[in-house]
């Protein structure tokens, strides 16, 4: 393996560009119609268009891809997270190219892809799954019928999906129809697949995962759990490695589950094992979520905390390499904490964001990490998940982890369009969160404090007034070109990358 | 040597929209901003940073574009404007919400004209950025046109339904 294609944008794609710089890989990225200027496109070594600004003919297109490859000699494809990065078209796409994919084989991918199929392989498996039906008529009203038998409330979800789309809590007969309804559309629209099915709502449950790494000869370990309770609307917003909520026995317990479960799957890379957690202490219950078959985002936390590198094992496991690491010699040090930075507006609905980044400056300092694929100039578009970046801290201590957090957001101007920024840092200074008392609904249970106008009562209006009086358009620079293109230099917003 | 400069401006903040009288004083490189008769010294860093020093300083980033201005302190984001004469404060119309808040394809549009409306009823189904985003009615009231197909682009702050709402004197 000397070149490798990454399949993505962002900052994922950054990320596996700087791991394969790392590895003296060269990285080939691939970009759309709406990337061209992207941060993803100007970091890699060499860059290919694959297509128009939609993502279905672009980022989603197995062809595209596999003919940007060929075009650049690329003997290797990594998939990041989302896009092509669960769909076995892909993998199939490269074995038949001859072109190492990055990832487990297709049919592992297949099988723990189907969530119906996923949870029979786990129950023969002995790992513990969540109640629930599996409705045989796949027509509105069977799942309906699955749904009361099961009794309220229930989850329904695509059997194909991930990332919250396709899911719907339903809570009463009432909201059923349009619940399924809604979850129909939205996994055809986004896996093409409108398979649905059902299971029992896990009362404030915690969501804890598991890192698992196996590689071709067999060897199979795991790298410990990360907590991702803090979602709003299933997606995920604050994740942690370790969860404060896990103990000693537990984590063993989940650990050695993690491990069953990709040894039953035939699992190969990198790959994590989502598990819903009840109760508290060594008496908590956790059963069998789903398995996600490719890099997670919230991976830096556990690279923070084992001190290694995810994305480089995944490069040589990918090129045939045995795990360079056995079970008895990793372990967890300190705590991380991963905030996601997204482009939207938490006073109006979360609404995605779309504009001009007139102004960015990224945090930096002890424990202090930034995974990003913006800069100063870039446009947002509508076309892509508004995900900016990634802001993991870490320190000796889970306190010392968010008082970082904390003091690295109120450290990261992004001007231009909204986002959540403000939010995470009312997020973490929520006693709730602070104390560890982490749960999925904690965002929906503490919004009254979360979306009150929290600005800082030290920093009176009036000097907000004042410092804006010190621009104006005469005075200060026009931001509203790309004519700053001095200052989004990735070289210098990058720094610690530079060749 | 430079000579003094003085200049007043209007700004709006956005989050609650009310309006400040700044007063600009620039002088020797020196800029005092007097906000509702409260004077600051503005220090200018560059690159957007600038310090805003009273009893005690605050460290803000800036930038404008056209007549805004945003403004970083602390992890709060603001946006400002500056109000011609004019010009009153931005207006919010009760068909505010039934518009596109971004641009988006019409997923699906669950009503037709002469249908009855009850608040938080689902009106059409947005689609951007791979998630669904519901219009819903906010008032009680009768569908009187809808201005969007299935499959179309919409662009934000074009209506989407016109409604006409129980009780108002709308024909």
């Amino acid at each position: 393996m000397k070149r490798i294609l990454i399949a993505n944008r962002g900052e994922i794609a950054v990320r596996i560009a700087r791991a394969c710089r790392e590895a003296g890989l060269e990285s080939v990225a691939v970009y759309s119609d709406a990337d061209v200027h992207a941060v993803h496109v100007r970091v890699a070594d060499r860059a290919v268009r694959i297509g128009p600004a939609p993502a279905a003919e672009s980022y989603l297109s197995p062809s595209a891809l596999i003919a940007a490859a060929k075009a650049t000699g690329a003997d290797a494809i990594h998939p990041g997270y989302g896009f092509l990065s669960e769909r076995p078209e892909l993998p199939r796409a490269c074995e038949s190219a001859g072109i190492v994919f990055v990832g487990p084989p297709a049919d592992v991918m297949e099988r723990m892809g189907s969530k119906i199929g996923a949870r029979a392989l786990m129950q023969s498996a002995g790992v513990p799954i969540v109640p629930g039906e599996v409705p045989r008529d796949q027509s509105d009203q069977g799942v309906l019928t699955a749904a009361r038998a099961l009794g309220y409330p229930v989850l329904v979800k695509a059997s194909a999906g991930g990332g919250g789309k396709g899911m719907r809590t339903v809570a009463s007969e009432a909201e059923a129809s349009e619940a399924i309804a809604a979850a129909r559309r939205e996994a055809t629209a986004a896996f093409g697949d409108g398979t649905l099915y059902v299971e029992r709502l896990i009362a404030r449950p915690r969501h804890v995962e598991i890192q698992v790494f196996a590689d071709t000869q067999g060897n199979v370990v795991h790298l410990f759990d990360r907590e991702c309770s803090v979602q709003r609307r299933h997606q995920k917003v604050i994740e942690e490695s370790p969860s404060p909520a896990v103990s000693a026995t537990l984590r063993r317990h989940m650990g050695e589950a993690a491990v069953a479960a990709a040894r039953a799957a035939g699992y190969r890379n990198a790959g994590t094992i989502e598990f819903l957690v009840e109760g508290q202490g060594d008496a908590a219950s956790f059963y069998f979520l789903e398995m996600n078959t490719r890099l997670q985002v919230e991976h830096p936390v556990t690279e923070e905390v084992t001190g290694i590198d995810l994305v480089r094992a995944q490069l040589s496991v990918a090129a045939g390499e045995p795990l360079p690491w056995s079970q008895e010699v990793l372990s967890q040090r300190g705590h991380a904490i991963e905030c996601r930075i997204y482009a939207e507006d938490p006073t109006h609905g979360f609404l995605p964001q779309a504009g001009p980044i007139l102004l960015y400056r990224e945090p930096s300092g002890p424990g202090v990490r930034v995974d990003s694929g913006v800069a100063e100039g870039d446009e947002i578009g509508v076309n892509y998940d508004p995900l900016l970046a990634k802001l993991i801290s870490s320190g000796e201590t889970r306190e010392a982890a968010r008082a970082r957090a904390v003091g690295a957001l109120r450290s990261y101007p992004i001007l231009g369009i909204r986002t959540n920024v403000s939010f995470l840092i009312r997020l973490l200074e929520l006693p709730a969160f602070r104390d560890g008392h982490l749960h999925t609904g904690l965002i929906d249970e503490h919004w009254p404090a979360l979306s009150r106008d929290a600005a800082d009562p030290d920093v009176p209006a009036e000097a907000v007034v004042a410092a804006a009086s010190a621009v104006n358009a005469g005075a200060g620079r026009d931001h509203s070109s790309r004519s700053s293109t001095a200052e989004a230099d990735p070289w210098s917003t990058l720094g610690r990358w530079g060749r | 040597m430079t000579a003094m400069k003085r200049r007043t401006i209007r700004l709006v903040r956005d989050e609650d929209e009310r309006e400040y009288q700044v007063a600009v004083v620039e002088e020797r490189g020196q800029l005092h901003a007097t906000v509702d008769g409260r004077t600051f010294q503005v220090i200018r860093d560059g690159d957007g940073r600038v310090r805003v020093a009273s009893d005690r300083t605050v460290t803000a980033w800036t930038v404008a574009t056209g007549n805004q201005r945003w403004v970083f302190v602390d992890g709060d984001v603001f946006l400002l404007s500056e109000a011609r004469p004019e010009e009153r404060t931005r207006s919010r119309g009760h068909h505010g919400s039934l518009a596109a808040p971004m641009p988006a394809t019409v997923r699906r549009v669950l009503v037709k004209p002469e249908d009855t409306v009850h608040p938080g009823d689902p009106l059409i189904i947005l689609e951007a950025m791979k998630m669904e985003l519901p219009i819903r009615a906010t008032a009680d009231g009768v569908v009187r046109a809808v201005n969007c197909r299935e499959g179309e682009l919409v662009q934000p702050g074009v209506t989407l339904v016109d409604i006409v709402e129980n009780g108002s004197n709308q024909q």
